[in-house]
């Protein structure tokens, strides 16, 4: 073995952490670059996902610890803090902490179509390393997925991951199953690797960010007994927008003929209807828009609505989510608030 | 010189593999190179990988193992019961609530003395349900009679898999054997492994299967199970107990011999900088690896800690463990379940307490702490809390609290839950957007439901905010449903993926009054609250005009785990609905196949390969199944004809309030593991539809009628333009699977043949 660690924590490890949703294939990509380092580079290390009851959509972190082959690997625990770290779905940053104890000369690297500046500020990151890299877009562009582009843009970042052994992992891996998938992914990697922009920022020093464990909400001297939950409905509070992959659809009161066919097919409960008069003045009801909160971007809707233009697809931006949110009215999250 | 020797040692060795892989997979490469007969198994987290992985190699043909998926993890057992008295090398997988399902079967086969190897990823058990790591399930499963191999990294999975076969099938022990891991630390964790490169090695290693009696030998017929009277019962037990003596001697033998074929050596009893230890952890598989390193450290600061772990738990290593201890002032015991309760202190702190009493010149302090259960993470700093103590206890002399809990948070008793959605009144849950009458002259339901637009009226039961892929069809389908239902409702919801999703604690996406239980039983715990209630109502206890309806919300999977007990409550005729949302597989642990996966189709137990062509048997007929307990209504339905549905819905809720139960299957879409677009959801069951693979249909009173039919639409499709739409059924398409894809007509021809005979004739 050649290569050696950047930089190493106590424990004598280098770790990395990507942090996902369900379906943008940040598992593989992890298992992937482990791989790359302890089959093909000679490391030792482990490699593991947090699980739940995730589903696509849902928020997902892949670990990888990496040590000389010497070092004894013996922890089980998730990676809290990361030397290099990924983040895969920008949403992620307005919905979570997603940089959460990276250290101040960790290396971050976004899936973005935005700034690096841009970046820096929503992260606000002031010291470290920061890379943006337009990952959708190139796997868009070379029919892949975003996975392998993002493994390119980190095995650039990382400094010492060499890009000849993680090839050779994603041809093993693509090439007995999926032989036609071979030579796009490696594409994909490639321009992750050179289209990654990358930024210093700051000196070096500092306390970086820290790490905050989930804390249960309640605990044994005000759970109510049997884990019961009093407040159901309560799942009415979280923000589920981070589930959407970019487009979302667009609801045009219009042209909208009130069929309520959109309601049949809503897994999300989206719509928003109230009392209100037909065409011919009597009580019905009325379509008034979608409540993104909620909305996963399916799509079920648009091929539903039987009215051309009535609901539409589009390519989401936070400015046509935030002007276009018809909230849910029997929603009261002051009470919690307060 | 140890170094040289070693090298040595391993020129002679046969060659071994480097990978980088888990627990599970480890598992799974063991089963492979062992090459078992039969695997009976049935998935649950975290333990279904090892069968998903072996379906996987089998559909390329790399082993032999005959895979047979159970109706449930007690039938799981029971086949791996039979294929052992047939003589076989039999593997099963499960976890918590499997293992507890099956814990019936797990003494049957100790007290009959049938060897086969069982991977228990160990999981806490519900409730509440819980999916990740801690050792609940293992606290059962050490008091059946089951040798108990523990596996601390998944290195040691794939040793003790091997090692497990060979000590079952020892002479002087034949008993069935399990190998113990954790759940996701272990099972899940991709780390540096060897395996041996040739799996001969492994098969020479343990020789052939060699099982004296048999059931399946004509010429020396025996008996196997026979009814047991006292005196006999208790020389059966005595004779157990010999072979555990037999164990104790054995099992180092064998670990030896592994490790001079592999070089990785196995004490009973792992030490671990214990010679001269004074504080000491005793901890159970991947935390004691933890907190090795944690003893690292606190040796560099002059403290003589150790930690002690045991690779074998059945036979207890009593003796190993005073040895250890000879000279400990003080240990702690970490233990990741809480099985005694109301015993201060949980089952391996009282096995350990018990041990060092025989040794009368023992001083060591012990103490007690529950840590970790449900997957809580096990950092480092907990191991050295728990370390701490065990100093703090050595240097007073004095066990302040003996038992304990470590990582438990207390809470603002101030802070009490609010609610953000109110309940639904009286009002809101009735508005009369449906009607149902019977007509007396034909004895059959008059239905009048509102247009689509003024059903969305209807308040959800359910809310957003829930955590389903997106495009998930259960919520859209069952939405549906409920829009046709008037009035209140309680809702069960069985294990599975509208479940898990809508309730992740603190949150609870249900609006309506809400219970869960597990899917072997979902049917009768709804029928026992429905009875409770109209008896509390007869007696004046709860409001005499309050109506509720009860439904029960289960998928596929949970109609075959649960199929029995639900076949029970629609014989009983308890005035419910049962509602069956089928997505064609078990989703929510990872899309293995159900009996309702149709024939040819691809799910993570039916891999399509060189030699895997999907599933092997056609899709159960559920709704048939039901109707033949002559409750008196059955349907079918799908968010692709929603007002068929919505009648279909209000329909069995008269039933249910008139007369008894009523059953209803929806096809819903899984884009996940349908492999499908999802905005095409409801198009795919529109196609399903359309191409008869599910007609829509009821059974009222024992009449079956079609309610949608697509001949007379001229809509009727063949299959093909259906399984076209899905990942998952592409390769049905293809030439070689011609055959395959003409015998799936074929099968749905035939069910919708029949099903027009039965609308035809008012005796069928």
């Amino acid at each position: 073995m050649n290569a050696t660690l950047p930089v190493t924590n106590e424990e004598g490890f280098y770790e990395i952490r990507l942090e996902s949703i369900g379906g943008l294939g940040a598992n593989l990509a992890g298992k992937m670059l482990a791989e790359a380092a302890v089959l093909h580079m000679g490391f030792n290390g482990a490699n593991f996902a947090s699980y739940g009851s995730e589903k696509k959509g849902t928020p997902v972190k892949s670990f990888i610890r990496l040590g000389p082959p010497e070092i004894k690997l013996r922890t089980s625990a998730p990676v809290e803090r990361p030397h290099l770290l990924a983040i895969f779905h920008e949403a992620l940053i307005r919905t979570g902490d997603p940089a959460g104890g990276i250290y101040p000369n960790s290396v971050v690297v976004v899936n973005t179509a935005r700034s690096l500046d841009e970046l820096a500020q929503d992260l606000k990151m002031t010291s470290g390393t920061l890379g943006v890299v337009d990952a959708l877009q190139i796997a868009v562009e070379e029919k892949s997925r975003i996975n392998t582009v993002m493994m390119g843009a980190l095995t650039r970042a990382s400094g010492f991951i060499d890009p000849e052994a993680v090839k050779a992992v994603i041809r093993s891996t693509f090439e007995r199953k999926y032989p036609h998938l071979v030579e796009r992914n490696l594409r994909s990697f490639d321009r992750g690797y050179e289209e990654l922009e990358l930024k210093t920022l700051g000196d070096g020093t500092g306390e970086g960010k820290p790490y905050h464990r989930p804390a249960p909400k309640w605990g044994y001297l005000n759970a109510p007994l049997g884990g019961v939950v009093a407040d159901p409905g309560n799942s009415m509070l979280k923000d589920l927008s981070a589930s959407r992959e970019g487009f979302v659809p667009v609801f045009d009161r219009e042209k909208c003929i009130d069929c309520g066919q959109c309601d049949f097919v809503c897994p999300d409960y989206c719509f928003v209807w109230e009392q209100g008069t037909d065409k011919k003045g009597r009580p019905a009801q009325r379509l008034v828009g979608i409540d993104y909160q909620y909305c996963k971007g399916c799509l079920k809707c648009v091929e539903a609505c039987p009215v051309p233009g009535a609901l539409t697809e589009a390519r989401e931006t936070a400015e046509l989510v935030a002007s276009r949110r018809v909230p849910h009215r029997f929603v009261h999250a002051e009470r919690v608030i307060a | 010189m140890a170094v040289a020797e070693e090298a040595l040692r391993e020129a002679g060795r046969p060659k071994q593999k480097v990978d980088f892989l888990s627990g599970n997979e480890m598992a799974a490469v063991a089963a492979r190179q062992i090459n078992f007969h039969v695997m009976g198994y049935y998935p649950i987290t975290p333990s279904t990988e090892i069968a998903e992985f072996l379906d996987a190699m089998k559909a390329e043909g790399e082993h032999d193992i005959v895979m047979i998926p159970g109706d449930g993890e007690h039938g799981a057992a029971g086949i791996c019961y039979g294929a052992a008295t047939a003589g076989a090398r039999v593997l099963n997988a499960t976890s918590a609530n499997g293992l507890m399902y099956a814990l019936e079967q797990l003494p049957v086969q100790s007290g009959t003395r049938m060897p086969m190897v069982l991977n228990l990823v160990t999981r806490s058990i519900s409730g509440p349900l819980n999916i990740h790591g801690d050792h609940s399930d293992l606290y059962f499963a050490i008091h059946t009679g089951w040798i108990v191999l523990l596996a601390r990294d998944p290195q040691a999975v794939y040793d003790m898999n091997v090692l497990a076969v060979k000590i079952g099938e020892h002479p002087k022990i034949q008993l069935p054997v399990i190998v113990a891991y954790d759940g996701f630390f272990t099972s899940h964790q991709k780390r540096r492994v060897q395996y041996f490169e040739d799996p001969q090695v492994v098969r020479d290693f343990l020789g052939e299967r060699h099982q004296e009696f048999t059931s399946v030998d004509p010429r020396n017929p025996v008996s196997i199970g026979p009814y047991m009277n006292e005196p006999d019962f208790i020389n059966n037990k005595y004779q157990l107990k010999l072979a555990f003596d037999e164990a104790r001697r054995v099992i180092p033998e064998i670990f030896a011999e592994w490790g001079k074929l592999t070089g990785r050596h196995y004490p009973i009893l792992d030490t671990y900088r214990m010679e001269d230890a004074e504080v000491a952890l005793f901890l159970v598989n991947s935390a004691a690896e933890t907190a090795k390193d944690v003893a690292d450290a606190l040796r560099e600061e002059g403290i003589k800690a150790g930690v002690i772990s045991p690779n074998v738990l059945r036979p207890f290593p009593a003796e190993e463990i005073r040895r250890a201890l000879k000279n400990v002032k003080a240990l702690v015991v970490g233990e990741r379940a809480d099985t005694s309760f109301g015993e201060d202190g949980s089952q391996l702190t009282h096995e350990i307490k018990s041990a060092l009493w025989d040794d009368r010149e023992n001083k060591t302090l012990v103490l007690s702490r529950i840590y970790g259960l449900g997957g809580k993470e096990f950092y480092p700093e907990d191991a050295r809390a728990l370390f701490e103590l065990a100093i703090e206890t050595a240097k007073t002399g004095k066990v302040e609290k003996p038992f304990d809990y470590l990582g438990v948070t207390p809470g603002d008793p101030e802070k009490t839950p609010v609610r953000v959605v109110d309940p639904l009144t009286k009002e809101e849950v009735n508005q009369g957007l449906v009607e149902v009458t019977k007509n007396e002259e034909t004895g059959r339901l008059e239905v009048k439901i509102a247009r689509p637009r003024e059903l969305t009226a209807r308040p959800k039961r359910i809310l957003s905010g829930h955590g389903a892929c997106p495009g998930c069809g259960i919520f859209s389908g069952v939405d549906t449903f409920l829009k046709g239902i008037e009035g209140d409702v309680v809702v069960l919801y069985q294990t599975g993926c509208a479940y898990v999703t809508t309730t992740g604690y603190p949150y609870s996406a249900h609006r309506v009054s809400f219970i869960h239980n597990l899917f072997q039983n979902g049917a009768p715990t709804l029928a026992g609250a429905l009875e409770a209630f109209r008896e509390r109502q007869r007696r004046g206890e709860l409001p005499p005009d309050d109506e509720l309806t009860f439904i029960m919300i289960t998928g596929d999977g949970g109609m075959d785990i649960g199929m029995g007990s639900a076949l029970g409550t629609a014989l009983r005729n308890h005035r419910l609905i049962i509602l069956e949302y089928d997505n064609q597989g078990y989703m929510n642990t990872g899309a293995q196949l159900s009996y309702s996966t149709p024939y040819g189709h691809r799910t993570s137990t039916s891999n399509v390969g060189s030699v895997g062509r999907g599933k092997t048997f056609h899709h159960k007929d559920t709704a048939q199944i039901m109707a033949a307990t002559r409750i008196p209504y059955v349907f079918t339905g799908s968010e692709a004809f929603p007002q068929d549905l919505v009648k279909k819905a209000a329909k069995a809720q008269y039933y249910a309030t008139h007369e008894g139960t009523a059953y209803g299957k929806i096809l819903i879409s899984c884009p996940l593991n349908w492999r499908s677009e999802e905005r095409l959801g409801t198009k795919i069951l529109e196609a399903a539809v359309n191409s008869c693979f599910f007609p829509l249909y009821e059974v009222e009173q024992g009449k079956t009628t079609i309610t949608y039919n697509p001949e007379d639409r001229e809509k009727k499709v063949p299959v093909s333009e259906w399984l076209k739409m899905m990942g998952k059924t592409r390769h049905l398409l293809k030439p070689e699977y011609a055959e395959m894809l003409e015998e799936i007509q074929r099968e749905v021809d035939f069910r919708w043949e029949q099903l027009k005979a039965k609308h035809a004739s008012p005796i069928l």
